[in-house]
């Protein structure tokens, strides 16, 4: 089979990188950082609409709903562009998460272009309206719910913690798991008195709290259809989190040897010494190697293969391990002005640490593979 | 009533990427994949403004460009434009400004526009002589430098950017406009428009079909040519002068030397 992304593919991308290369500028990632500690949100809004003028907020949405109805090897270069650019809006939530999980629960409702979530999507698709997802994690055992505390009825306020987009998002779908009752996926609408923000190590990372109470009209799946779309939901996560995990290494590789051609000591560039060179080139290594797991991940997901879960988990366990290593090596050969606030490669390096730990980390995901491995032998 | 707006747009090298002049001949390597000139975009804009093509108008694009390049083109099909014309053909290797104008006033001739519109000059070659010479081809008038187009039934309001200001221009269409950077701020190609620029024709044609001699144009009908290229000569440095008491004086006596004071 041909293993290469068509020419189309490769225009989308270009045209995002055209896009943020303009829109999502240092000084607006260090504008942003410093408004968050003013409550402020940049230029979020303006960065939103742009991008759902080029079509990346709707991208994996069926065309029924005024999206592009792609699949998630164009998503997949979209997201390492904006790992590239630093691109801080949860576009990985809104268009690679909550977007399908939303069009999966109008399909099964059978829904149409009337529906309540048949709106939203529209509305998610055209950038009017940002959607996240929360309630959910990964971990080797399984899926858990972050929700607490997990109500004995439907009624009653619930705690969602670390929703990503919880203060610009005006629907999230939020995950949870009733002792008895097993699990559960409602639709949150935005309600600003019930979101109180959460410090992130990632100053330009929008995270929150959510307060909400669970309703019968809020609930859109539940029992195994809502575990199986939770499942499908996490090898997206794992799969698109690996995805912007690549641009943001390729970023800080790119902006190590820069800095390595520039600094001199002893005389000559610091690149020039080995010890540096290999450094280097062990992160560069790294990313390469987990590159096609991504692309493959990518491929299993849009074609629904039965190891897709397996793709994305190596996809996400070797492209959390490359981000941990570049962001290493990246800080270690700019030296001590690595550290400082001044030093763009922070912005990065802070959204890779966050970004690798997210949606399972490196030691989990590759815990999934094995688990995976097993079972596959033991069906043999 | 549906306007017909023609846009000359020209491929060049990618102006990121080091450029390199042909050994022989002097001119710019063109060999390599080309991309729109990003002073084009701002022409293409402005036809996608005046005449939008969702209202039943017709953007077409008028390029010159060796080995059928269309990279460019779908660029600008991207934004919306609907069709484009190339002109590629060998014999056009190392055409002058007017051979080229000649080239695309023949192609611009068989969409019969209402408006033509071109950058001032292009980012590549810099002659910026060659829309004028395209209208003279067309027996057209034209405006150059505008910093604003409106078109109003038949004729065409521009406001051209001079030296003191601008001046109000009122012309008949059709007529040919070159647009300045920053007359209108380019669209993005949005995702939609790079999947359909995919099937937007482009007919490529030869100078033949154009009804054109091959001596007229290339370097067999140039007027011009490039005898030799030569580094610009590096500056020499200033003189330093070292303050010690006289600092005054002595930039006094500079001045005096060049007439200054």
């Amino acid at each position: 089979m041909r293993f290469a992304f068509t020419e189309q593919q490769l225009e989308l991308r270009g045209a995002v990188r055209q896009v943020l290369a303009r829109e999502c500028t240092v000084a607006d990632l260090r504008a942003m950082a410093l408004g968050d500690r003013h409550g402020g949100a940049g230029r979020t809004h303006e960065r939103w609409s742009v991008l759902a003028e080029l079509g990346a907020t709707g991208l994996l949405v069926p065309q029924a709903h005024g999206g592009l109805g792609l699949g998630e090897l164009e998503l997949v270069g979209v997201l390492e562009e904006a790992g590239w650019a630093g691109l801080p809006e949860p576009l990985l939530e809104s268009a690679g998460l909550a977007a399908p999980l939303m069009a999966a629960a109008d399909a099964a409702s059978n829904g149409g272009a009337g529906s309540v979530l048949g709106r939203f999507l529209e509305k998610v698709a055209a950038g009017e309206v940002v959607a996240t997802v929360g309630g959910i994690d990964v971990t080797s055992a399984g899926l858990v719910t972050t929700t607490t505390p997990s109500p004995e009825v439907t009624q009653g306020t619930v705690v969602t913690p670390r929703v990503t987009g919880a203060s610009v998002a005006g629907v999230a779908l939020v995950a949870l798991n009733l002792p008895g009752a097993g699990w559960q996926l409602h639709l949150v609408e935005a309600d600003p008195d019930g979101v109180t923000t959460t410090p992130s190590i990632d100053p330009t990372r929008d995270l929150g709290t959510l307060e909400w109470s669970p309703w019968p009209h809020t609930l859109i799946a539940s029992g195994e259809r809502a575990e199986a779309m939770l499942s499908d939901l996490a090898d997206r996560a794992a799969l698109f989190s690996a995805a912007q995990l690549l641009g943001l290494t390729e970023r800080m590789i790119t902006m190590a040897a820069d800095y390595a051609k520039e600094r001199r000591q002893f005389g000559k560039p610091i690149g020039s010494f080995q010890a540096v060179k290999h450094h280097l080139a062990n992160a560069r290594v790294a990313l390469e190697f987990a590159r096609p797991t991504t692309y493959r991940a990518a491929d299993s997901i849009a074609r629904d293969l039965a190891d897709r879960s397996a793709h994305a988990s190596m996809a996400k366990a070797m492209a959390s391990d490359a981000a941990d290593l570049a962001a290493r090596v990246a800080l270690q050969v700019h030296g001590a002005i690595g550290y400082t606030w001044e030093c763009d490669l922070q912005l990065w390096m802070k959204r890779a640490w966050v970004l690798s730990a997210a949606w399972g980390d490196a030691p989990t995901h590759r815990s999934r593979v094995l688990s995976h491995a097993m079972a596959a032998a033991a069906e043999r | 009533m549906a306007m017909n707006v023609v846009v000359c747009v020209k491929q060049i090298p990618d102006p990121a990427a080091p450029a390199s002049l042909d050994p022989v001949t002097h001119t710019l390597e063109r060999s390599g994949k080309l991309i729109l000139d990003d002073s084009d975009a701002y022409g293409v804009e402005m036809a996608l403004q005046l005449a939008p093509t969702d209202a039943g108008n017709e953007v077409t694009l008028v390029s010159m460009a060796p080995n059928g390049e269309t990279s460019g083109l779908r660029t600008a099909l991207a934004m919306g434009a609907t069709k484009a014309i190339l002109i590629s053909d060998p014999a056009l290797a190392g055409s002058d400004a007017l051979s080229t104008a000649k080239v695309l006033a023949a192609a611009i001739k068989r969409v019969e526009p209402d408006l033509v519109l071109a950058a001032t000059e292009s980012t590549d070659g810099y002659t910026g002589t060659l829309p004028v010479q395209v209208a003279e081809l067309l027996g057209l008038p034209s405006v150059t430098f505008a910093k604003s187009v409106s078109v109003d039934g038949a004729s065409v309001k521009v406001e051209r950017q001079t030296e003191a200001g601008y001046d109000e221009v009122t012309s008949p269409l059709p007529v040919v406009v070159t647009v300045t950077a920053g007359v209108v701020e380019p669209r993005y190609p949005s995702f939609k428009g790079i999947m359909a620029a995919k099937s937007k024709p482009v007919d490529v044609l030869s100078i033949a079909d154009l009804g054109i001699d091959a001596g007229q144009v290339g370097a067999a009908g140039a007027r011009q040519e490039i005898t030799d290229v030569s580094e610009a000569e590096s500056r020499s440095s200033g003189e330093i002068v070292v303050d010690e008491g006289d600092g005054a004086a002595r930039i006094v006596s500079f001045l005096e030397q060049i007439k200054v004071v």
